[in-house]
């Protein structure tokens, strides 16, 4: 009987494939991280990676646990949507040590908001500073109380 | 003659067996062993992302334009300085058409100096001359077809189950094929770590309870943020996207941005 | 106060045209020099096989002398057609995970399993069948560290009877027949890359990779005719005007292709006139205006077309010499051309900001992992690899076997 005999050449060609794609699949099973697949296509550790960076913002409610009677009153006026830390301030570390004093606000915090300009929406009260009485808000308008004057 | 074979076999198959479970669990130990570089050391605790599905809104009208935002994404995510933004304001000036033309408006003039972080300065068209002027906060549109996603090589780029479009810090090999494909310029190369950096909708903070560094502090609540698997009662997210008729960015794109505007003009890109 | 800090801050930027977004407003695009080099590369990779395939599978019987020097010149280039993507990434050492974990949807992760596919499976696998005899004649009659490496490359298999050799230009057929469909796929995948970018007007188009094939044949063409003339003067050995004159004819023709679908995009590009078309017309003139309108359309595909084309009209009557220069001249120019091309499309689609509403500028610079020297370097190592790889296989003192020189009188 005949028998059919791979030619030389292709049987070590198809040796030398074998060996390609075998270290790759090996090379495969270590190098692909093991979370890989867990949700999607890509590390289901990332997750957590990018989850475990620290916050730098105390955030309103951080405030609220001593300065409640500051939030109080702003929360009856008009600035009731301001953040405590847009003025004062990252409070992240006046939040662990309350002896780390935040940033004292100033006027200049006023003006970011209510200096004029045209592409700010009409509803927003603005004043051009140098027509107005000056840099010094808080002698006439009570920044948590912007309604009242002190 | 047939037993001495018999046994001289059995005991090369055991000791095949023997070498091969060694070299098995040889390449099971290695493979720990190489497998322990890519586990983060830092697990949070009690946060599961399938059981959220977080979304930004943006209500233009409502920007003042103040900068608190990019201002604070900087500060909140350490990005660098330079042209790295996460998140932007864009002013849109739109002049009054020239007298005389049959025009309805001007060519828009837009800027985001600094990305707006630290304000705008007076538009040099004087007042009369403008038709609209406004501001946009810009940042990434969580796309619902995210082309970034789609080109990244070794998907070191994802959609969280929770919707926030992430990329692995510690995976992503720089190639910059993203920051090509996104239409909305939300992603850069950050000099420092070399990979590639955009808005994780401040997933750190989140994921622990809190709003994203730009919502906390903007004065305006232009930035509308919530929970869609959890709306609270009176969620101002739903109130948000069943008041107002909405709009997406280059909606042409067929990138299904997640993220909704309201109060925009033709003129927003 | 607030305005006066912003005013200076603004200064003190780089100036822009117009409005760009925030990220873009930086004077190093992401895809830099290297990012041209790359698919100036793949592409003549894949037009020196496609080039080298016309003997072997449309049976040119006159460009048989340059089927090895083409197929050296695109082994020697592939070797280096990854080093450009792998100096710009921001981290190299993390490589190894487009081939371990590649993400489907991305041109870039499949185009490490084409270019795997056509390395070992296409390339080497054809010049090692083409080889094979020789490397059995000659690790016989060379002594030392060369008839030692021939030797390692017969793969220990040193059957060379008439039946085994049969066999073998049998698989070179067959293989050459798989490469051409490999190599288009090879440089169609590098235009994917950039077609498939919809956000950018200026890439985001389904000629993109036609353009990309069209342009590699006719740059990897000009290659070989610029290797051909270059050996054969190195060795002081005349040139053979029948085979020249064969790849001028094949040069002209792939060039007037290229010419035609180049020139149907800009046509449809300014009939469409889409969202985005005013900036691409600032684009054209002005910021690429030197190297599209005069290097890629004057200087790379016009002045070769008039000199290629004389030659097709009045074929015999240009004496030898003068017909010598003009082919060479043509080639390098078309050489020079692609080159701008590729220019054109990597960099021109980042000089303009993708909310078209203005235009960056671009610093070139000279040292740094984004600088010309590397990319002047990574186009280089393929001349010196080439060198190496001609001394070993394409030598004088080495004659290859009988049949294949019967083979290329015969076929």
């Amino acid at each position: 009987m005949h028998r059919f005999k791979l030619p030389p050449q292709i049987l070590r060609l198809i040796l030398v494939a074998m060996a390609i794609v075998g270290s790759y699949l090996v090379a495969r099973s270590f190098l692909v991280p093991p979370s890989f697949g867990e949700y999607g296509w890509y590390r289901g550790d990332a997750l957590k990676l990018i989850a475990a960076r620290d916050p730098v913002f105390a955030g309103k409610q951080a405030c609220d646990e001593c300065h409640s009677d500051i939030l109080h009153k702003l929360a009856k006026d008009a600035h009731k949507t301001l953040s405590c830390e847009g003025c004062h301030g990252v409070s992240r570390e006046h939040c662990d040590n309350p002896d780390i004093l935040p940033v004292k606000a100033t006027g200049s915090h006023c003006i970011r908001c209510h200096e004029a300009n045209l592409a700010r929406p009409a509803w927003l009260k603005q004043i051009v500073v140098k027509d107005h009485y000056g840099p010094k808000c808080t002698e006439c308008h009570l920044p948590h109380q912007p309604t009242q004057s002190p | 003659m047939n037993h001495t074979i018999n046994r001289r076999s059995s005991l090369l198959r055991m000791g095949a067996a023997m070498a091969g479970l060694l070299t098995v669990s040889f390449a099971r130990a290695a493979k720990a062993a190489v497998q322990t570089v890519f586990v983060s050391t830092t697990a949070p605790k009690g946060y599961d992302p399938t059981k959220h599905k977080w979304l930004m809104c943006i209500d233009a009208s409502k920007c003042i334009g103040c900068g608190l935002c990019a201002e604070a994404c900087k500060k909140e995510n350490g990005v660098p300085e330079g042209p790295y933004y996460r998140t932007w304001i864009e002013r849109y000036i739109i002049p009054k058409p020239k007298p005389g033309s049959d025009l309805t408006r001007g060519e828009a003039i837009v800027d985001s100096p600094n990305g707006g972080m630290h304000g705008f300065p007076e538009p040099t068209l004087p007042k009369d001359k403008i038709e609209h002027a406004f501001f946009v906060p810009k940042l990434c549109n969580l796309c619902e077809n995210p082309p970034c996603i789609q080109v990244c090589p070794v998907g070191a780029t994802f959609t969280a189950p929770d919707g926030a479009v992430l990329i692995d810090p510690n995976y992503c090999i720089g190639c910059a094929f993203c920051i090509q494909a996104c239409p909305y310029g939300a992603r850069f190369l950050n000099p420092a770590t070399k990979t590639a950096e955009k808005c994780t909708l401040c997933y750190h903070r989140i994921s622990r309870g809190l709003k994203p560094a730009c919502v906390e502090v903007c004065p305006a609540e232009a930035r509308i943020f919530g929970d869609l698997k959890n709306l609270a009662a009176d969620d101002p997210l739903q109130k948000f996207y069943e008041k107002n008729r909405v709009q997406v960015l280059k909606p042409h794109l067929g990138t299904e941005p997640r993220v909704l505007y309201a109060g925009l003009d033709k003129e927003v890109r | 106060m607030m305005n006066e800090v912003t005013n200076s801050v603004v200064e003190a930027l780089p100036q822009f045209q117009g409005y760009v977004y925030p990220n873009e407003a930086n004077f190093h695009p992401v895809w830099s020099t290297l990012i041209v080099v790359y698919p100036y590369i793949t592409g003549l990779v894949a037009g020196a096989f496609i080039m080298a395939s016309l003997v072997r599978v449309f049976d040119v019987k006159a460009l048989a002398p340059v089927y090895r020097l083409s197929m050296l010149t695109a082994l020697a280039f592939l070797l280096c057609a990854t080093l450009p993507l792998l100096c710009h990434l921001g981290h190299p050492e993390r490589c190894y995970e487009i081939m371990m974990t590649p993400h489907m949807t991305s041109p870039m992760a499949i185009f490490g399993f084409v270019y795997a596919w056509y390395l070992m499976a296409v390339l080497l696998l054809e010049l090692w069948f083409d080889y094979r005899q020789d490397f059995v004649k000659w690790s016989k009659t060379t002594a030392g560290f060369k008839g030692f490496l021939y030797r390692v490359l017969t793969l220990g298999v040193t059957d060379v009877s008439e039946k085994s050799v049969r066999l073998d230009m049998k698989m070179e057929w067959i293989l050459s027949i798989v490469g051409i469909p490999s190599a288009f796929l090879l440089h169609g995948y590098v235009g994917f890359i950039f077609g498939s970018i919809k956000a950018n007007p200026w890439w985001g188009n389904v000629l993109m990779p036609i353009m990309f094939i069209l342009s590699a044949i006719v740059s990897g063409i000009a290659l070989c005719v610029f290797n051909y003339i270059v050996l054969n003067w190195i060795r002081r050995r005349p040139l053979d005007m029948r085979c020249l004159d064969a790849m001028a004819m094949f040069l002209f023709y792939a060039l007037v292709m290229d010419a035609v679908v180049e020139g149907l995009d800009v046509l449809h590009r300014g009939y469409a006139a889409e969202e985005g078309f005013a900036v691409l017309q600032t684009m054209i003139h002005e910021k690429l205006f030197y190297t599209l309108n005069i290097g890629q359309v004057g200087v790379g595909t016009l002045v070769p077309l008039l000199l290629l084309g004389l030659l097709q009209v009045l074929p015999r009557r240009v004496p030898e010499a003068t017909r010598r220069v003009m082919i060479f001249c043509s080639g390098a120019m078309i050489l020079l051309g692609v080159l701008m091309m590729r220019w054109n499309v990597v960099m021109g689609g980042q000089f303009f900001s993708k909310s078209f509403r203005g235009v960056m500028s671009y610093k070139m610079e000279f040292a740094g992992q984004e600088g010309w020297l590397i990319s002047a370097v990574i186009m280089c190592l393929p001349f010196i690899i080439l060198t190496v790889l001609v001394k070993l296989f394409l030598s004088e003192r080495l004659q290859p076997c009988e049949h294949v020189l019967e083979k290329s009188s015969k076929a």
